[in-house]
């Protein structure tokens, strides 16, 4: 290199003959780099089909074992209302979807009344299929919901009402268990349900309760069946955050 | 071995290779934005399209297609796509006819689709970790921009018409030959399918 300058010489160094060889050494030296790097495309290739092959293996493995043998969707569901009144609501919901929010929102008051005056009893079922990614609030509050049901049924109503005013941005992490804590002493519900929400004793059971839902046909949330049939069909689901649709229907369904 | 070692690679510098996958690539890609673009007017059209949270679509809940990053410029971004793809088909289907572009029309070329790949990848960021939600053709559009890009790279490096110094040229040049693109490009696509499939795994088939 710094002999460059002194030597006016345009064909340094040496011969034709030994640029010819560094040509080829060089050429060699390339095309072993070249044979290394075309087999490390293979490798990473190779390696990246057998990772996603593997990853679809174990959770197609997991999924089936989670749901406990295939277990009847109407083992999952969130009962409230009077065991005899004449038309069954089946609502599918995910607590982070935003239009579960809005048909919650767009009929609690008719929910609410149906319940009361016995025209209508409510079965939830709970999915958690927006979880992932590290967020876990759908699983997170439909525990809580679940152990709600089974301590103090009587609250269902007030906190699934108060988890969706104030639901959280469907981009975001969802509420803290905190926050969800303190929605449910909102509902009235007791100090001593509310201390069990951590343990998240109900988790396999909010998955066994997706997984059903899942199999039972349900692809989206929110899902509303009157008397087991789905409302309102041909995906005309406008209805659904019109007020006083749902309850002309369950009206209708009544007779 | 050597010797088939030897015409892939050099098979990989011809023009008939490069142009063919940048075609592929860019039909590709306006395919996705032809998809994006009727599901966005549907969308502006029928509210009903976007009322629900659909499980097989991992996450969308019908929501990507509405929000502002969906919308950065006013219009659904996939009209961009609508209207970059067919110059690059163009280009492709002329050179695999030997028509010879100027130099400062690649290099044109090049600038205009490296911002396009720049907004591609700022989309699919904002999808996996601000929307949190992926659609299949969003996705399509983000491997096929990659592709576009790699082939009109390549092509531009090959033939010099990035007015690099002559230094940095040959070394591009010598890359090209050893196959450095081609492992690059296999990386960072396995990176990316790594990278979905850890952060959304069983959702995306259908759990």
């Amino acid at each position: 290199m710094s002999s460059k300058k002194n030597q006016p010489n345009p064909n340094p160094p040496g011969t034709r003959r030994e640029q010819l060889q560094q040509q080829r050494e060089q050429q060699a030296k390339e095309r072993r780099v070249r044979n290394i790097i075309t087999f490390s495309i293979l490798g990473v290739a190779l390696l990246a089909i057998v990772g996603v092959i593997v990853a679809v293996v174990v959770s197609s493995r997991t999924l089936p074992e989670a749901s406990g043998g295939g277990a009847a969707t109407g083992d999952y569901t969130i009962a409230v209302g009077q065991g005899d009144a004449p038309v069954t609501l089946s609502i599918f919901q995910d607590y982070m979807c935003p239009y579960c929010g809005d048909f919650e929102r767009t009929n609690r008051d008719d929910l609410e009344a149906m319940v009361e005056d016995g025209t209508a009893k409510i079965e939830f079922h709970l999915m958690n299929f927006l979880d992932g990614g590290g967020r876990t609030y759908s699983t997170r509050a439909a525990n809580a919901v679940v152990a709600v049901a089974k301590a103090e049924p009587e609250h269902v109503m007030a906190f699934n009402a108060a988890l969706y005013d104030s639901q959280p941005e469907e981009a975001g992490m969802g509420l803290s268990d905190a926050e969800i804590a303190e929605l449910a002493r909102g509902a009235g519900v007791s100090n001593d349900v509310i201390a069990t929400f951590a343990q998240m004793q109900h988790q396999d059971w909010v998955n066994r309760s997706n997984t059903a839902a899942y199999e039972a046909g349900v692809r989206s949330t929110p899902t509303v069946k009157i008397n087991g049939t789905i409302w309102p069909g041909d995906g005309q689901t406008s209805a659904m955050f019109t007020p006083g649709a749902l309850k002309a229907a369950v009206a209708e369904a009544g007779k | 071995m050597n010797d088939l070692v030897d015409r892939i690679h050099r098979f990989r510098q011809s023009d008939r290779w490069i142009f063919s996958y940048m075609l592929f690539s860019s039909l590709l890609s306006l395919v996705a934005s032809f998809v994006l673009s009727v599901d966005a007017i549907a969308l502006a059209q029928n509210a009903d399209a976007a009322l629900g949270c659909n499980i097989n679509e991992v996450i969308s809940c019908g929501k990507v297609g509405v929000t502002w990053q969906a919308n950065l410029l006013g219009f659904p971004n996939a009209f961009l796509g609508l209207i970059a793809e067919p110059v690059v088909i163009t280009i492709a289907v002329a050179s695999l006819g030997k028509v010879k572009f100027p130099r400062w029309f690649m290099f044109a070329a090049q600038i205009v689709y490296t911002i396009g790949l720049v907004f591609a990848y700022w989309l699919f960021y904002q999808s996996m970790f601000h929307i949190n939600a992926l659609c299949p053709w969003c996705l399509l559009v983000t491997l096929s921009t990659t592709l576009v890009f790699t082939s009109l790279t390549h092509v531009n490096i090959r033939d010099n018409n990035l007015y690099l110094s002559p230094r940095l040229h040959s070394g591009l040049q010598a890359a090209l030959r050893m196959g450095v693109d081609a492992l690059v490009i296999t990386l960072w696509l396995a990176f990316l399918v790594a990278a979905v499939v850890l952060k959304y795994g069983p959702a995306l088939w259908g759990g």
